[in-house]
């Protein structure tokens, strides 16, 4: 604590909140980092593109297709004369606005859902988790490509496709959390001071349960993302020109005899970053486990 | 004088598979204002059940008071809205837990967890409540409590939690606080000090205790009254120090001899009560302690010995006592 800095304590011990705790163990763990820093290192990357290449993801050059990577195209140009960097840059754009915003979806419906189920109990539980068990029966793609052909084209389409299916994971998560967490004495004690019960969920319940919903967060991310290469792979993603590392690797199948890093590059990227959220995940989930606390 | 509360023929019992468990089965007993009693009786009896009946908080939907009333400054408790019920819990009445460390939220701060109760029932802001909860930490003898406001549990030791539980507890100046063996968790130099505070906290706001252990040591010193508990029913109750000189039932004799006296000498040694309690979904007929008691005669087995007044405030249920034979006392 600050305040503490300047009066003079014989037993000081150093002040550690949870979180603090969790970070410190997150720091300790290299592959980790390595994952965060490469998750900001893109995600700024993408938000300055225009300041790091001075090709649009969109102009053609006609006379230059399929060149190799030459210092004036770092990694070539596509079969229109578009410079790869720059669209994968531009891409990352694509891939981590699907990774976040879908989520934003995922936990605005999942987090309500599985938090009423699980603190309310009895025949809504049942319900909607009856409801949360048909959507899980269903395949995942199948059920965003039925989706997203009845929403349409465009990319905020997508973050709702993808957050309309993936949202059962987190809703199934929470509710288990909050069943484990109920019946815990704290709670009996909270409500024992004459706590209400939404106060309750939110202010004891949920922050208990923070840990395992941020880790199976930064493991949906991934899914999203390669859930939208997938798509764009198959020509139902975003539409071109808007870049998207599934699209690239569309295109570059064709050619892939003429150039092959067409498609290696962006599924180079689309790896990374999937390796990066993993790596990043499993960090978190170690970091966050009160077990771990030394 | 009218007692604060009045506990009258309460039944909670548990539906399980196995059948419906009769944890408290017709419990009365009553506490003034002001005045500190204690409820006695081992593991499984019933006493912690009772306490939780009275804040309306038995684990539904396995659990449920039958019947009874619960009169509370004159109000039935069982007969008010649940909304209503909340806010008796902790302005009114408040319990500490016997557990501090799981009894305490990990991922709150000490001092928001003292505040809540504030903001509850008293329309506190978290700035006001914080601030409150300073001076209550002081209160309760935690040192540097400017600082300690901000701690979270793990921070603080066994004892110092119980402690914040006890500001948890008196946040809201209640007139009724229920420690639920409070002190079994720490070791025993700390538990003096924790009764001690207890004791001098509830005479400093008048309030009155229901102090619930197996530790009849510690009621003859800390509690005005006493009822013994056994399988779900009172059995004795009466002045503490009469109960813990002169007790008319042997249950209550069995728990004085199983514990060590530091007022008799040494010669002998400590008598444990044999045997387990009853199944409380199948009590037997007569008297629930007859197959544990050395001294059951006929009329043990045959009928339940109501509870009857054998000397002046001082009532058991036992028909030993209650027919002028106590051969079974030393």
């Amino acid at each position: 604590m600050v305040s503490s800095t300047n009066t003079t304590i014989v037993n000081e011990r150093p002040h550690h909140t949870l979180w603090g705790d969790a970070w410190i163990r997150l720091r300790r763990n290299k592959l980790a980092m390595a994952g965060g820093i490469f998750i900001i290192v893109l995600t700024l990357a993408a938000i300055f593109a225009p300041l790091i290449t001075p090709y649009s993801f969109a102009h053609q050059d006609l006379n230059a297709i399929l060149e190799n990577p030459s210092s004036k195209h770092w990694l070539g140009t596509d079969g229109l004369g578009r410079d790869v960097f720059a669209r994968l840059l531009y891409g990352a754009r694509t891939s981590l606005a699907v990774g976040i915003f879908a989520q934003l979806i995922v936990i605005g419906i999942g987090l309500p859902i599985g938090a009423v189920a699980g603190y309310a109990g009895g025949r809504l539980d049942n319900a909607l988790m009856r409801f949360v068990d048909v959507m899980y029966g269903f395949p995942d793609l199948l059920l965003v490509i039925l989706l997203k052909a009845i929403l349409g084209g465009g990319i905020y389409q997508l973050f709702l496709a993808i957050g309309l299916v993936a949202w059962v994971n987190i809703a199934r998560l929470i509710r288990g959390q909050i069943l484990a967490i109920k019946s815990r004495e704290f709670v009996s004690a909270a409500h024992a001071m004459g706590g209400m019960g939404p106060y309750i969920t939110w202010r004891h319940l949920l922050p208990n349960s923070l840990g395992p919903i941020i880790v199976s967060i930064t493991f949906n991310i991934p899914r999203a993302i390669f859930t939208e290469a997938a798509l764009s792979f198959i020509g139902i993603g975003v539409r071109p020109p808007t870049p998207s590392w599934g699209t690239m690797i569309s295109d570059g199948y064709a050619v892939i005899f003429a150039s092959w890093y067409q498609v290696f590059f962006p599924a180079l990227a689309i790896a990374l970053l999937m390796i990066a959220f993993t790596f990043l995940g499993d960090g978190l989930r170690d970091a966050l486990d009160p077990k771990m606390r030394r | 004088m009218t007692a604060l509360l009045e506990v009258r023929n309460v039944k909670t019992y548990f539906y399980t598979q196995d059948g419906v468990v009769k944890a408290v089965d017709g419990v009365s007993f009553n506490v003034n204002r002001g005045e500190t009693i204690a409820l006695v009786g081992e593991s499984g009896c019933g006493k912690t059940v009772s306490a939780l009946s009275i804040l309306r908080l038995v684990a539904e939907p396995a659990g449920k008071i039958v019947s009874g009333e619960i009169i509370f400054n004159g109000i039935d408790l069982l007969k008010l809205s649940n909304e209503e019920m909340r806010k008796m819990r902790g302005a009114k009445i408040s319990i500490i837990f016997q557990e501090p460390l799981t009894s305490l939220n990990p991922v709150l701060t000490i001092g928001r967890q003292i505040s809540e109760g504030l903001e509850f029932h008293k329309n506190m802001s978290v700035r006001e409540g914080m601030q409150e909860a300073t001076r209550l930490l002081q209160m309760v003898g935690i040192p540097h409590p400017e600082r300690r406001v901000h701690d979270f549990p793990h921070q603080f030791s066994g004892g110092m939690r119980q402690r914040a539980m006890i500001a948890i507890a008196i946040a809201c100046q209640p007139q009724l606080i229920i420690a639920d063996e409070p002190t079994t968790v720490v070791d025993v130099t700390i538990q003096a000090q924790l009764l001690e505070l207890i004791r001098n906290i509830t005479k400093e706001l008048n309030t009155a205790l229901i102090l619930i252990t197996h530790n009849l040591g510690i009621v003859a010193r800390y509690a005005q009254r006493v009822f013994v508990m056994y399988a779900g029913d009172i059995v004795e109750h009466g002045k503490a120090l009469d109960v813990y000189h002169t007790p008319f039932h042997p249950y209550t004799a069995g728990l004085l001899g199983s514990v060590p006296r530091l007022d008799e000498p040494r010669k002998t040694r400590l008598q444990p009560i044999e045997g387990q309690p009853p199944d409380l979904i199948a009590l037997p007929a007569g008297c629930s302690f007859q197959a544990r008691c050395a001294y059951a005669i006929p009329e043990c087995h045959k009928e339940k010995p109501p509870l009857l007044e054998i000397s002046p405030s001082h009532f058991a249920a036992c028909w030993v006592s209650q027919k002028g034979s106590r051969s079974w006392q030393k």
